[in-house]
């Protein structure tokens, strides 16, 4: 895949607030990237500035190699969907969707098939003739894909399309979005500040904290291996305990509270590991409670359960091991003939060191 | 109970003096009292043959229609920069625009007759009623095109610009037709403001006078106080027709912008 954005030490400054701070990011064309971080960590600012709403106090912003620096958002080859919609509510659904098209050189009957043709490729064949202010949220959401994807742009911007609507609706759309996104072949560049909703659609994300890039890779490697706490804490659950890394080699020696000393690959440390005391990243589901009988294919470890949390598909344990400070947490899947253990029950765990993230 | 009392007692208090105003301009008799003679509609037809009072209309639409727009016009771009952009010190600057609404008229009348004509030494006319009124009148065409922004997503003008417009027909083609009710609306209210107004303009009018300041003139004789009666009888109905549309047309404005109604004049 080639290069489409380039960023190179991206500024910006609103007054004495630094917003953006020194960001460098490579975007490939035909990806679908995800921008994630919690409310305030710049990401819709970093958007705004691909799309040309906001200049930038230092840095560059190059699209298809060419400098973005003084070209206004209405001729960059970027389009935008609101995180409001945006949608022209004095104008039809038709209006909206071929709002674009207003100076492009197509005759009418041509303008006309390019509406339609943007309207079904949303799912809204024939709603044309609508007034846009009568429709739904899910509907509106629709109506600014096809008006942004109706000039063909290099890449689409997303700003938190999804977090007006229902939950239901919500996962309904992200599977649509990146079937669309599969069909049409643009680059889509979404800002989010749900995790799932990154890891479920992206093909890289960048996650954000306080205007910096804190970690940027495929959902499964920041998903198992997070290069820092914050990340890890931001995506998922993690139980950390503390530990040590007594030996680096062509594995990590790990003494581990409660757990004792394991050898870790040295993927697992993602940062790299160096002597002496270290956090212990462990995720809830890569633990396990053992039920009668049941035996750890590595390593097992005696535990009191502390709590239940009973999700339905899931139960949630935090269980407290000797030596180890804090509860774990334990997710374990609800299977037929599998009891819920109660607060005080005394049990045993199964844990994997090829599960442990060193930091 | 007690409340509808009262509510009817407050109504008589505010609208009654108004009410007697048709009453007497149909009254068959030149001493305003009860009890009422007959039903007459001279003093209407009176009205009609009046050439006097018929150049004080025409000055004073003149100047309602021309305070009208440069007020709608002043309070458009004072609106959208309030509500698109921040700068510092809009607060302040906000808060010195709007002003003129609580400053007695009689301090700006004397203020600006002392600038016209001590300091720049200008003769009176029209025009400075109208700058006068444009004066009082921005303040009120700024309330009610803020509140039009306000209901304005600020994205709608971004999405056009985004897709290929430039920043003035992304004005023209999304903001303006969505804050149109409340132009239309403002410039409603700015005109019946400035056709009303007495006291600047009988400070500031120069030897044409306007309607108000020509029906002062017209108190000093009796006989002709029906004429008044029917004069103003006229004015309350236009000026409640106006007030009306005014307010409709900015409910409207409210909702086709997407915004909920956060109360207006009436």
């Amino acid at each position: 895949m080639t290069d489409l954005i380039k960023l190179r030490g991206v500024d910006k400054y609103y007054g004495d607030y630094h917003a953006l701070r020194g960001i460098n990011l490579t975007i490939r064309a035909g990806e679908f990237f995800s921008l994630l971080g919690p409310s305030g960590c710049g990401k819709t600012t970093l958007l705004r500035v691909i799309a040309g709403f906001e200049g930038v106090s230092g840095g560059t912003v190059m699209i298809s190699d060419k400098d973005m620096k003084d070209v206004p958002p209405n001729q960059r080859p970027t389009n935008m969907v609101f995180q409001s919609y945006a949608i022209f509510p004095h104008l039809s659904v038709g209006e909206n969707v071929a709002f674009g098209l207003r100076k492009s050189k197509l005759s009418k009957t041509d303008k006309a098939k390019a509406m339609e043709d943007a309207l079904s490729m949303v799912g809204l064949a024939g709603y044309g003739s609508r007034a846009a202010h009568a429709l739904s949220g899910g509907q509106r959401q629709r109506v600014a894909l096809a008006r942004a994807l109706i000039l063909k742009p290099k890449v689409l911007l997303l700003d938190e399309p999804l977090s007006a609507l229902d939950k239901k609706m919500r996962e309904h759309m992200q599977v649509e979005l990146i079937r669309l996104q599969r069909a049409v072949g643009i680059t889509f560049i979404l800002v989010t500040h749900d995790q799932e909703e990154a890891l479920v659609m992206s093909d890289r994300i960048a996650v954000m904290f306080a205007g910096e890039i804190g970690q940027l890779d495929d959902p499964e490697t920041l998903y198992r291996r997070p290069n820092s706490r914050r990340v890890a804490e931001f995506i998922g659950k993690m139980n950390f305990l503390p530990g040590q890394v007594v030996a680096v080699g062509e594995a990590i020696t790990l003494d581990v509270a409660g757990f004792g000393r394991t050898d870790v690959p040295t993927v697992q440390a993602p940062e790299g590991a160096k002597l002496g005391d270290a956090a212990i990243g462990i995720r809830p589901e890569t633990l396990a409670i053992l039920f009668d009988g049941e035996k750890a294919s590595r390593h097992e470890a005696a535990a009191v359960v502390d709590e239940v949390v009973y999700y339905g598909d899931m139960t949630y344990y935090d269980v407290r091991v000797k030596d180890v400070p804090e509860p774990l947490t334990i997710a374990m899947k609800n299977m037929i003939g599998r009891p819920v253990l109660e607060v005080g029950a005394q049990t045993r765990i199964a844990w994997d060191e090829r599960a442990i993230v060193v930091f | 109970m007690k409340l509808l009392i009262y509510a009817i007692a407050y109504l008589i208090f505010l609208y009654a003096p108004i009410i007697l105003l048709p009453i007497f301009a149909f009254n068959d008799a030149t001493i305003i009292a009860f009890p009422l003679s007959g039903f007459t509609t001279e003093w209407f037809s009176e009205l009609t043959q009046n050439s006097a009072l018929h150049a004080a209309v025409q000055n004073s639409l003149i100047i309602a229609v021309c305070t009208a727009i440069f007020a709608t016009i002043l309070g458009l771009c004072a609106a959208r920069a309030g509500a698109m952009s921040d700068f510092p010190g809009k607060k302040g600057i906000t808060g010195f625009i709007m002003l003129p609404l609580v400053l007695p008229e009689i301090i700006v009348a004397v203020a600006l007759l002392v600038i016209l004509r001590q300091v720049l030494g200008l003769s009176l006319g029209n025009w400075t009623i109208i700058m006068a009124h444009v004066l009082i009148c921005t303040p009120f065409s700024i309330a009610i095109l803020n509140g039009a922004f306000g209901a304005l997503d600020p994205a709608m003008e971004e999405a056009a610009l985004d897709l290929g417009e430039s920043r003035w027909s992304a004005f023209r083609l999304v903001t303006l037709p969505l804050v149109m009710p409340g132009i239309i609306s403002s410039m409603l209210i700015a005109f019946t403001i400035s056709l009303d107004e007495f006291i600047i303009a009988f400070f500031l009018t120069g030897s044409n006078p306007t309607m108000p300041v020509y029906i002062w003139g017209l108190l000093r004789f009796p006989k002709s106080l029906p004429v008044i009666m029917a004069l103003g009888t006229i004015l309350v109905a236009l000026s409640v027709v106006l007030l009306t549309i005014a307010e409709i047309f900015r409910r409207r404005g409210v909702r086709r912008a997407g915004g909920t109604d956060t109360g207006g004049f009436l």
